[in-house]
């Protein structure tokens, strides 16, 4: 694999702890200045790569490279890098703008230099009142913002960041997410945060690294995922609540789009091109919420019984089960009416359905022109 | 403060143990600032005057008060001192550092927790002796730094400290050297303060291993120093005059207390880590 010489490049990066594999062969381009979410179920690796970036953790096999340098051999340091820690690791007994000059000090940067920059990170987080304050006399959302200011002055190539809005209460959240969008638009760095929010990673990335059973699911800006999912995983982790995989096979095809027989005896008539879906393969029809909605009255739809009914304000989902037994989710605009245990009539929007097959491998709808 | 207000009995039964404790010590106190001689007809004249410093004055002249003054001074402090810098660098190294048969030595340690004084004194004695460290400074010091209490104080501190500000220490690139000076050590000056003052404390106060290994009477700490003096008189005839070394004595021990009272109660409170 030829090195880029700008970004981030992970080559083939494995790592295991014991017997337990974590990381398989990884490999990922970053963008200079692009902005990076890891994302994926509890376990599944996010932090540990990113400890292997930083140089916290080493990796078995495979290499670092940042802007055309190999950074694995290098101490943690020395690699142009800045972490925000997910708990904020500030050092309780240094005032904020000592906590800031830390590391600068370390590497020897100018007093006069250090002073500029810490100003100036103070000036864009606006604590610079708390210059002079511990940690310990400081609310979360500013300990998180001092955190970030710690990684700011370093000017780092690369900034990681290990679920930094996970320690936020609700409100405090949605302000440093306005926050961190800023925070990318002011430095010259690429970003990468992990986080197992998927709305986090869908409104801050560009792109999205979807982590799972040891590999890169896929990687993709957040409507790819969302609309082009890789593969079965990536369709249910992404989207909430998840597509509901409706059981299937293929019956055939009409004007080169796949026809599919649900388990209910019900046809689809989806607007997945047929290629390599021969009739008689077993699929997963996948639909998301917005492509089920209720049948209008005297319209014709599938018989479902709701098993639960999820009420947002504006827009209601109804969890419900098909008369095969299939699970469903349908969304209906406003409150809803009905309850739990009542009947209801589901129309599906056959030509949104995504098909899976059983090794996983996706088919996504492409509308005929 | 707590706002709870103590029962009526509560307090009664407080006031009569404050009471059980202070009066020895005032009745000391009493005692040291009257004439011997007066002592000798009737200790209960100490509750009237006349009072006097002459005990003090006494004390002052005598020899070598001030010499044992300043031997406990140099051995509890070097104690300290001593116990401090070997426990902070052994319990970050039991905490943090990787290196072979770490878990054997710390269980070797936490061993060392079980071994009485008496155990050792003896073969102590003897290899002091082929040292030739009897009568010296680092004779009384070193056995205070051969305790493994300060190794496994320290290092359970240093565990409690979360390793995510090593890491980000490394990430700012300080060398392992500044991460322990600059980073974890600041951390652990509460438990410093509080095993300093034990460790002094204990050094101050004790008598057996002074008593065995200075036998030359310029080496004797305080506490062996004022006992020797004791059997220099009777009883009876130097009340007053024992009464003012005893408090002169502890003296430095209440200024240690009331300097670090606060360290004091957390230690004892037993919330000493945190
Ligand atoms: N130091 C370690 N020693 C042993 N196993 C570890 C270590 N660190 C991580 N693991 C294991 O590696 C796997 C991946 O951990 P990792 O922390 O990278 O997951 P994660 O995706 O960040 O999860 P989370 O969302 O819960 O933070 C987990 O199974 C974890 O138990
Ligand atoms: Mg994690």
């Amino acid at each position: 694999m030829r090195v880029p010489l700008s970004g981030l490049a992970l080559i083939d990066v494995s790592k295991s702890f014991g017997d337990v594999p974590v990381l398989e062969r990884v490999s990922l381009r970053i963008a200079p200045r692009e902005f990076i979410a890891f994302l994926g179920p509890s376990g599944s690796g996010k932090s540990t790569l990113l400890r292997i970036i930083a140089g916290l953790e080493t990796a078995d096999s495979g290499e670092v490279w940042l802007d055309g340098e190999r950074i694995d051999t290098r101490p943690p340091g020395a690699r142009g890098i800045a972490m925000v820690f997910q708990h904020y690791a500030l050092y309780p007994h240094m005032t904020v703008r000592e906590n800031m000059a830390f590391g600068l000090r370390n590497a020897g940067v100018a007093k006069d230099e250090i002073a500029r920059r810490i100003a100036q990170a103070a000036d864009i987080l606006e604590i610079g009142a708390q210059l002079d304050k511990k940690p310990g006399q400081m609310s979360g959302g500013q300990r998180q913002r001092v955190a970030i200011g710690r990684a700011i002055v370093k000017q780092p190539r690369l900034f990681l960041l290990d679920e930094p809005l996970s320690n936020l209460d609700a409100a405090l959240r949605g302000r440093t997410r306005v926050e961190l969008a800023q925070l990318r638009t002011r430095v010259d760095a690429a970003l990468i945060m992990v986080t197992h929010d998927q709305a986090e990673a869908m409104t801050l990335a560009d792109r999205i690294v979807i982590l799972d059973d040891c590999c890169i699911q896929q990687v993709g800006t957040p409507a790819e995922v969302y609309t082009r999912p890789a593969n079965a995983f990536v369709a249910r982790f992404v989207g909430s609540p998840p597509m509901a995989m409706l059981p299937g096979v293929v019956a055939g095809e009409e004007a080169g789009r796949v026809r599919v027989r649900l388990a209910g005896g019900a046809v689809l008539a989806t607007d997945v091109p047929a290629g390599g879906l021969v009739a008689g393969t077993e699929v997963d029809v996948g639909l998301r919420p917005e492509h089920v909605r209720l049948a209008a009255p005297g319209e014709e739809g599938l018989a479902a019984e709701v098993e639960l009914v999820e009420r947002l304000g504006d827009r209601t989902f109804l969890y419900a089960r098909l008369a095969d037994g299939a699970e469903i989710v349908a969304l209906e605009p406003g409150f809803g009416t009905l309850r739990p245990g009542e009947a209801a009539a589901l129309v599906i929007d056959a030509a949104a359905a995504h098909i899976f097959t059983a090794g996983g491998a996706a088919h996504h709808p492409e509308p005929s022109a | 403060m707590s706002a709870h207000r103590l029962s009526p009995l509560a307090t009664v039964l407080l006031v009569l143990g404050a009471a059980v404790m202070l009066a020895p010590m005032a009745w000391t106190l009493l005692l040291s600032f009257k004439s011997n001689a007066a002592l000798m007809a009737d200790s209960g004249a100490a509750f009237a005057g006349p009072y006097t410093f002459e005990n003090y004055a006494a004390i002052l002249k005598g020899s070598l008060t001030l010499q044992w003054l300043a031997n406990s001074l140099v051995v509890a402090t070097g104690a300290a001192v001593g116990v401090l810098v070997l426990s902070s660098l052994a319990g970050y190294g039991f905490a943090r550092l990787e290196f072979p048969f770490r878990r054997t030595l710390f269980v070797i340690v936490l061993l060392g927790l079980a071994v009485p004084e008496q155990a050792v004194i003896l073969p102590r004695h003897q290899l002091f002796a082929w040292l030739g460290l009897h009568n010296t400074y680092p004779g009384l010091i070193l056995p205070s730094l051969t305790g493994s209490f300060g190794v496994f104080f320290m290092t359970q501190y240093f565990r409690a400290i979360p390793r995510e500000l090593d890491e980000a220490a490394l990430l700012d690139g300080a060398s392992r050297f500044t991460l322990f000076w600059k980073v974890l050590l600041p951390l652990t000056l509460p438990a410093q303060a509080t095993l300093g003052v034990f460790t002094f404390l204990a050094a101050w106060n004790d008598y057996w291993w002074p008593l065995i290994s200075a036998t030359t009477s310029d080496y004797f700490t305080l506490t062996v120093g004022l006992a020797s003096a004791q059997m220099n008189y009777a009883q009876t005839s130097g009340l007053g005059f024992l009464m003012a070394q005893a408090v002169f004595a502890s003296i430095p021990i209440l200024i240690v207390y009331i300097a670090f009272q606060k360290q004091i109660v957390r230690a004892m409170a037993g919330t000493a880590v945190r």
